[in-house]
């Protein structure tokens, strides 16, 4: 289970000269400080795949970063299950699994050594390892490459092995950063499934993405962050329902709601 | 921490382009290019030496004794040109369409009794530019002609041989050096040494520092890596270690391949002096230069890894790092300026005092009381820097640019 209450990160602006047009007239730039993430709030209970939406530099991507770790929030607080993330992130870290559309893997590295390294870093035992591997491996088909140095990988390969990366210490909680974006279609439909094999297992998922199809395929929760706030959080039938025949509309429907 | 140390290594032993850097380029590359120079600047000189070189000769009538001293060198070849090569404009035409390679003007006056014409001048008209001892070549001829002038001169006059050579040059100074042959070669090549030193740990350290901070962010490794359960200043350290080994091994590995060239180029080529210059360092001197070179790695590893993570990419890294090779020059070169030596002030300054410390070193004249200086102030650099260093990786503004 997943609970983020009032989160909220700004940015020092070290040059506002430099600052686009667009982000002049963003609400968020207040002085020298751009309040990236103003107040989200979401929870993703056992078994439950939260969708994350909203427009490009809606802070979605500051949001999972400060979920898994790697960003420190300002204020509000992040619970997995019973361990605060912002209190003790070493240890948070061991039961999240991080996986992002742009993640890459070592290159000089083969795929098995590239999993390996991360299951060690998390702890694991030599023979735990090599049987997780064994395992994600039939399940995702990987044996035919992975011993194979993933530089010269196809972008499936390469997400395959990302995934085995990520879930190698059988995280508590899988967070994904638009895991499909900028991948193929086949590569796209291994993450889908990836995801929904997580489902089935009971692990909680939280991914943001641009593709509403994918959200309703899988999601059983849904917010919208618009601004750094968060405009929606519901179940996939509210969402569905705030325009029962257009997802986009309903998508825009959330999205006009911040600015009403 | 030294899982991520291992992993370092494994990555980096598997690049080709590093360890091309690492290895191949003082191995071979080096060695073919210092021996490539000194082989054809070697060479060049020995052609300017024997090359024939055609020449004119005016006024010959007055000096036959010289033309035929001349035409028994056989690099020298005469030749006959129109006009009257005593004409200065002439002369120059001569030269510019390159008929001959230089001119001699024999003045009219041209004759061995120094006494009754007093010092004569020989005009060699010449393009300089190119290298061709054409000057020795004559001189060699000239000189033996102006010994017998001078010892008829000296007879007529009746002068005893010892009072010949006081005339020749009345004072003569003798010089007595006391320092041995060490101590000199070590202040001739000295100053060299560390110049080299630091450049190649430098060198070496460069592109495995750029690939492991702005690589990792630029391929999106670096996010999952700062997302597994390790502390930060472990990550730190790995790559810090990681870069630092990079570093000390190519300078390792250039020191040693320099070794074993010379003994190659000695075994066939009589190299005595520089052999016979290495084998006086002892070893425990050898031991601390070594030693001291660690403090100074680790300065290096630790700018490069703070540059390297700062940077976005590759490309950014080593724009940001290339200055850095600049900034090594100076302490460098102070070591270089005469007067400047391991004393007070100079022993506490970083960089210089190391490079100043193996210049005495080689030259075995250290003052070993002098170490304390140069390790404090080595190691307090190194860990400032690497402090900061970790405090610089555990900023998101410098993470996530």
């Amino acid at each position: 289970m997943i609970v983020i209450k009032e989160l909220a990160k700004k940015f020092k602006v070290e040059n506002p000269k430099k600052l686009s047009e667009q982000d002049k007239k963003d609400p968020r730039l207040e002085g020298r400080f751009f309040h990236s993430v103003k107040d989200v709030s979401l929870r993703c209970e056992t078994g439950q795949v939260l969708g994350l939406l909203g427009p490009n530099g809606a802070g979605k991507t500051t949001t999972l970063r400060m979920l898994s770790t790697a960003l420190r929030p300002d204020s509000g607080s992040i619970m997995i299950d019973d361990v605060d993330v912002v209190a003790s992130p070493v240890l948070a870290r061991k039961k999240i699994g991080f996986l992002s559309g742009t993640t890459g893997l070592y290159g000089r590295l083969t795929g098995r050594e590239n999993i390996e390294y991360f299951g060690r870093l998390n702890g694991m035992n030599e023979q735990a390892i090599k049987a997780r591997i064994n395992d994600i491996a039939d399940q995702l088909d990987m044996h035919s490459f992975l011993d194979r140095r993933s530089e010269n990988f196809s972008t499936g390969m390469k997400q395959k092995t990302s995934i085995a990366r990520a879930v190698i210490h059988s995280p508590d909680v899988v967070v994904l950063d638009e895991p499909t974006t900028g991948l193929d279609i086949m590569a796209a439909k291994t993450v889908i499934d990836f995801i929904r094999d997580l489902k089935q297992k009971g692990v909680p998922v939280i991914f943001s993405t641009h593709h509403l199809d994918e959200v309703t395929e899988l999601c059983d929760h849904i917010t919208v962050i618009d601004h750094g706030l968060t405009t929606f959080d519901g179940s996939l039938a509210d969402f569905v329902a705030l325009s029962p025949n257009n997802l986009h509309e309903a998508f825009m429907n959330t999205l006009h709601r911040s600015e009403g | 921490m030294w899982l991520i140390f291992r992993k370092e290594l494994l990555e980096l032993v598997r690049d080709r382009k590093t360890l091309f850097f690492m290895i191949a380029l003082p191995l071979l590359i080096f060695p073919l290019i210092f021996g490539g120079m000194f082989y054809f600047t070697a060479k060049a000189v020995t052609d300017s030496q024997t090359k024939t070189l055609t020449y004119a000769v005016s006024g010959a009538e007055y000096a036959p004794e010289l033309i035929a001293a001349l035409m028994q060198v056989e690099s020298l070849e005469l030749k006959q040109v129109e006009g009257d090569l005593s004409d200065s404009k002439r002369v120059e035409e001569v030269i510019k369409a390159a008929d001959v390679d230089f001119v001699l003007q024999i003045p009219s006056n041209f004759s061995n009794d120094v006494r009754a014409n007093g010092q004569l001048i020989l005009k060699l008209v010449l393009n300089d530019a190119q290298l061709n001892s054409v000057r020795s070549r004559i001189r060699d001829v000239t000189d033996e002609i102006e010994k017998v002038n001078q010892r008829n001169a000296f007879a007529s006059l009746n002068i005893s041989e010892s009072i010949q050579e006081a005339m020749l040059d009345p004072i003569l100074i003798e010089k007595v050096n006391l320092a041995d042959k060490r101590e000199q070669a070590g202040a001739q090549f000295g100053g060299l040494i560390p110049y080299f030193m630091f450049i190649l740990c430098l060198q070496g350290a460069m592109l495995p520092a750029a690939d492991i901070g702005a690589g990792e962010k630029e391929r999106g490794t670096l996010e999952t890596l700062l997302l597994s359960p390790i502390e930060r200043h472990k990550i730190v350290l790995a790559k810090f270690l990681t870069i630092a080994t990079a570093g000390v091994t190519s300078a390792l590995i250039t020191v040693l391949s320099m070794a074993l060239w010379t003994l190659v180029v000695s075994i066939n080529m009589p190299m005595g002096p520089l052999v016979e210059f290495i084998s006086t360092i002892d070893w425990v001197d050898f031991i601390l230069v070594f030693l001291m070179l660690v403090p100074v790695v680790a300065t290096f590893a630790s700018l490069l890894l703070t540059l390297s993570i700062y940077a976005r990419s590759f490309k950014e890294a080593q724009g940001y790092m290339s200055p850095l090779m600049i900034f090594v020059f100076v302490p460098v070169i102070v070591t270089l300026i005469p007067g400047i030596e391991l004393k007070g002030i100079w022993a506490w300054i970083p960089l210089t005092n190391v490079a100043l410390a193996i210049k005495e070193l080689v030259k075995g004249t250290m003052d070993y009381v002098q170490l304390v200086g140069i390790f404090g102030s080595s190691v307090l650099l190194a860990g400032l820097l690497l402090a900061f260093c970790v405090y610089w990786f555990k900023q998101e503004k410098v993470l996530f640019r």
